[in-house]
């Protein structure tokens, strides 16, 4: 099993849960964050840190959030590693309450 | 320092940690035990001390801190040695097969098993990330203040949005000169009524909150004398300090385990299922850190694998003797291992 990022970091990216990962798992996109499947422990830490709500265990991902398990896979593979929490980007909280963004994600 | 040698070392004092000096106890088998925390609980007391667990055997519900204290009770006639607010730093194997473990207070031990139970690794303060500003650590900077007395009457800056950080900005208030809180939204997680109190002292001009994050410091002379923070839309303030104190929680990392030279899966040691041991003879890996098939992340399944881990070890430290199974309910022998009866 794994963790994954969903929809609701997309343009927010508040980064509050690269902070308490213990084995550095997140991965850093333009506007989204991505969980390494193959590093991440399940230690769900990281989940209450989000202030979004964008982490879910595998099992647990919404329905209409299932194309999330996979793009954490493929994105996790080319985008660099994130160790340190930065700001989140400058418009987070004008998008933090928008549920449909998927097509404002830069891969 | 000397080294203590001991039969079994447990690394991590959580939940199963725990138990598992309890289950070698019975069969006696004494076993110190390494944490990083200050105190015992693992996880349940840094992460989760006051909210409810639903799913330990027996008990409907109760706390994390509940359930710490209830183990700490339930191993008290074993009085396994504490090692706390240490982190193990060094683990090998010596020509004897005995184990060297050194931790980060400089304190050693040779061992014959060792039992790691470390979780998802050693929890640590969350330092500030500005190049250089350790300098400055235990002088102007703290991540935990023993002393606050020495900033009565002068300017200090609070990084942080948690209890801690909230709880410190009110008792400054009206000790301090001056007292700013720094966070990066203006949301805070703390009780009800420690919220109000610090949303009152901000309304009242005793607190300063500002909402934006630490971007770098000013030095003079070798003494911190600002920090430099940057909000949302990127408009940064200098903020004039004589003390700086962060309180970012705790996070864990597991550290040096993966040097350790033990079979791993996504960084979880690989156990077999009867005895709970790693790819190491004499190492065994019980709770969050081990994996094995059908591997569920439970503090239940966790006390499990620490019985039967404790059985595989009686077997190692007594290769002469049987190892009997026995219940603590008609047991004379266990009665007394616990306390109960009187040696006849």
């Amino acid at each position: 099993m794994t963790y994954v990022v969903t929809e609701a970091c997309i343009r927010c990216k508040y980064t509050d849960c690269v902070d308490v990962c213990p084995v550095d798992c997140f991965r850093e996109g333009p506007n989204f964050l991505v969980i390494d499947p193959d590093e991440c422990i399940d230690c769900a830490v990281c989940v209450p840190e989000c202030p979004v709500n964008a982490i879910y265990a595998e099992d647990d991902v919404p329905s209409d959030q299932q194309a999330f398990i996979k793009m954490n896979l493929d994105l996790a593979r080319g985008w660099p590693s994130i160790t340190k929490s930065k700001g989140a980007l400058p418009d987070a909280d004008e998008w933090k309450d928008v549920t449909t963004k998927l097509d404002q994600l830069v891969k | 320092m000397q080294a203590i040698e001991t039969d079994a070392l447990i690394i991590g004092a959580g939940p199963v940690g725990l138990f598992q000096a309890f289950e070698l106890g019975l069969l006696e088998i004494q076993a110190h035990i390494i944490d990083a925390l200050p105190e015992a609980g693992g996880q349940c007391m840094a992460l989760y001390p006051n909210k409810p667990i639903y799913d330990i055997p027996g008990i409907p519900v109760c706390t994390g801190r509940e359930l710490t204290h209830n183990l700490l009770a339930q191993i008290a006639p074993f009085n396994p040695p504490m090692h706390l607010g240490q982190a193990v730093m060094e683990l090998r194997q010596e020509q004897d097969s005995r184990f060297f473990i050194r931790t980060t207070a400089d304190q050693s031990f040779i061992s014959k098993l060792i039992f790691i139970a470390a979780g998802v690794g050693a929890f640590q303060e969350r330092k500030l990330a500005l190049d250089g500003i350790a300098s400055f650590e235990n002088k102007q900077l703290f991540y935990h203040l023993e002393e606050p007395e020495q900033f009565n009457q002068r300017t200090i800056v609070i990084c942080g949005g948690d209890e801690t950080a909230l709880e410190w900005a009110i008792q400054f208030a009206s000790t301090a000169k001056h007292v700013t809180l720094v966070h990066r939204r203006n949301e805070f997680k703390a009780e009800k009524h420690i919220l109000d109190q610090f949303h009152d002292l901000c309304t009242a001009g005793k607190i300063t909150l500002c909402v934006g994050q630490a971007t770098g410091y000013a030095s003079k002379d070798g003494q911190l004398t600002a920090l430099k923070v940057e909000d949302l839309d990127g408009h940064s303030q200098i903020l004039p300090l004589d003390g700086l104190l962060v309180f970012f929680g705790l996070s864990p990392k597991l550290g040096p385990i993966a040097d350790w030279g033990l079979a791993l899966t996504r960084k979880q040691i690989v156990v077999d299922t009867a005895r709970f041991e790693s790819s190491i003879p004499g190492i065994f890996a019980v709770g969050d850190i081990n994996t094995y098939p059908g591997k569920k992340k439970l503090i239940l399944s966790g006390f499990h694998e620490a019985a039967l881990a404790a059985f595989a070890a009686a077997e190692a430290i007594f290769p002469d003797r049987p190892v009997q199974l026995q219940y603590t309910t008609t047991s004379p022998k266990l009665q007394q291992l616990l306390g109960l009866q009187k040696p006849t």
